[in-house]
């Protein structure tokens, strides 16, 4: 690999470690909190699983250049991460979350069916593995919007309200990284634009079918993960205090 | 008072396609796929499974050893119809984890006459209760090769981390007792 693409596919991993890490403290805020016990338990599966692929795709950056995971995780001020904004956002209500999962599992979907053909074979392997556990994800928030859209007029209302606060936002999934077209030319990522129209006809379909009301004017859309919005800032404040309290603790 | 819960739902789960389908606890919620998808967060997150059934609790039709001793039992009308019966039984107090395991399918023109069936077909180990289930009441997970993937291999590979796990992490402080807290790499 050279020089340059080593670089870009560093900053991709990144990216993609950041969008799952930030979407997985926000599911974390839900924990004791949940609608019912079952779904409390869902919900903070869910963000262990989202933890767990952060995990994965920093030690893929491990392997290339030694950083540690903990040490990105814990230690990186706002400005340094890369994730989306739609997963800085804060959590909201049932169907806030719910949506944004919804919007986001079914992106990772895309995303990591087409990875799998990734001629890096740590990218493949993780997409593969990754792949089995946003399967279910999916099913799980794709029967909450349908059941929230079609639910009550409250449910309805907030699931839409839910949708016209994410949609400029989401957007973002799809702006690709700058030198990221050089990982796509060697085939090691998959290219966003392509994947945006197979994501824009599905979500769109079932949405609809949900009883949500599409198009929307895109609104505020992100175009670089360079920004971010001021939640990052209190999120990374809590997620990271902890680990910053007494960073060389070997006591406990 | 009125309950606000939504209905209860037991679950059964298969951990190897040897094994009999056993019910392991319930789960609320409000339609046949939820509460299959809330079963599965609940219960396969870390032991190992191939295949996830829930029935509604309102469609069991329970009985219990000491029962039977006193005579016949009205069934829930709403499952008094001819049709095929799933039969569950419990032979052991041992076990606290799981109730009832799946024994075998019945076609009866009720749930009572399914289990007087049961009665005379599974005589190989004693019945502390049974459950019988009309099988249309019965939501299972899918077979298809995907679904068990997704379901239920990514737990098959986690294991559980007992606490001990996590003291290699640090060092506890009574481990470093009467060496003045010197470090221990």
């Amino acid at each position: 690999m050279s020089p340059k693409a080593q670089a870009a596919l560093i900053a991709k991993l990144t990216a993609l470690a950041d969008d799952e890490l930030i979407l997985s403290h926000r599911d974390s805020e839900w924990t004791g909190h949940g609608p019912i016990l079952e779904e409390d338990i869902a919900l903070a599966n869910i963000a262990q699983d989202e933890l767990g692929h952060a995990s994965t795709w920093l030690s893929l950056r491990q392997a290339l250049d030694g950083t540690d995971p903990d040490r990105l995780a814990f230690f990186r001020d706002a400005e340094e991460f890369r994730c989306a904004q739609l997963l800085e956002l804060p959590k909201g209500d049932w169907a806030f979350t719910m949506l944004r999962q919804y919007l986001f599992d079914r992106y990772e979907l895309h995303w990591l069916s087409a990875a799998t053909a990734s001629t890096y074979p740590p990218v493949a392997e993780a997409a593969a593995k990754i792949l089995r556990e946003e399967r279910f994800h999916l099913q799980h928030t794709q029967a909450w919007v349908e059941r929230l859209g079609q639910g009550t007029e409250e449910s309805n209302r907030r699931l839409q309200a839910a949708l016209e606060g994410q949609w400029g936002y989401a957007q973002q999934l799809f702006v690709p990284l700058p030198g990221e077209e050089i990982l796509v030319g060697e085939g090691i990522v998959p290219e966003l634009r392509r994947l945006k129209e197979d994501w824009l006809e599905n979500v769109t379909r079932h949405l609809q079918a949900s009883g949500l009301k599409l198009p929307l004017p895109p609104g505020y859309q992100p175009h670089s993960r360079e920004h971010h919005t001021e939640h990052l800032w209190s999120l990374l404040a809590e997620m990271q205090s902890v680990a910053r309290w007494d960073a060389e603790a070997r006591i406990w | 008072m009125s309950d606000t819960q939504w209905p209860r739902w037991e679950v059964f789960k298969q951990d190897t396609p040897n094994k009999p389908h056993q019910a392991v606890g319930s789960v609320h919620a409000a339609d046949p796929l939820h509460a299959l998808l809330t079963a599965r967060n609940v219960f396969v997150r870390r032991p190992q499974a191939v295949s996830l059934w829930v029935a509604p609790a309102s469609a069991i039709f329970s009985v219990t050893q000491e029962e039977l001793a006193e005579g016949p039992k009205p069934s829930p009308e709403s499952t008094g119809v001819a049709g095929a019966y799933l039969l569950f039984r419990k032979t052991s107090h041992k076990r606290s984890m799981t109730f009832v395991d799946y024994v075998g399918q019945l076609e009866a023109p009720s749930p009572q006459a399914a289990l007087e069936q049961a009665l005379r077909q599974f005589t190989d180990a004693e019945a502390l209760a049974w459950w019988v289930i009309p099988a249309s009441s019965v939501v299972r997970s899918e077979e298809s090769p995907e679904t068990v993937e997704s379901w239920f291999a990514p737990a098959k590979e986690k294991t559980y981390k007992q606490q001990s796990y996590y003291g290699v992490v640090g060092t506890h402080t009574s481990k470093l007792r009467g060496r003045g807290g010197a470090d221990e790499s």
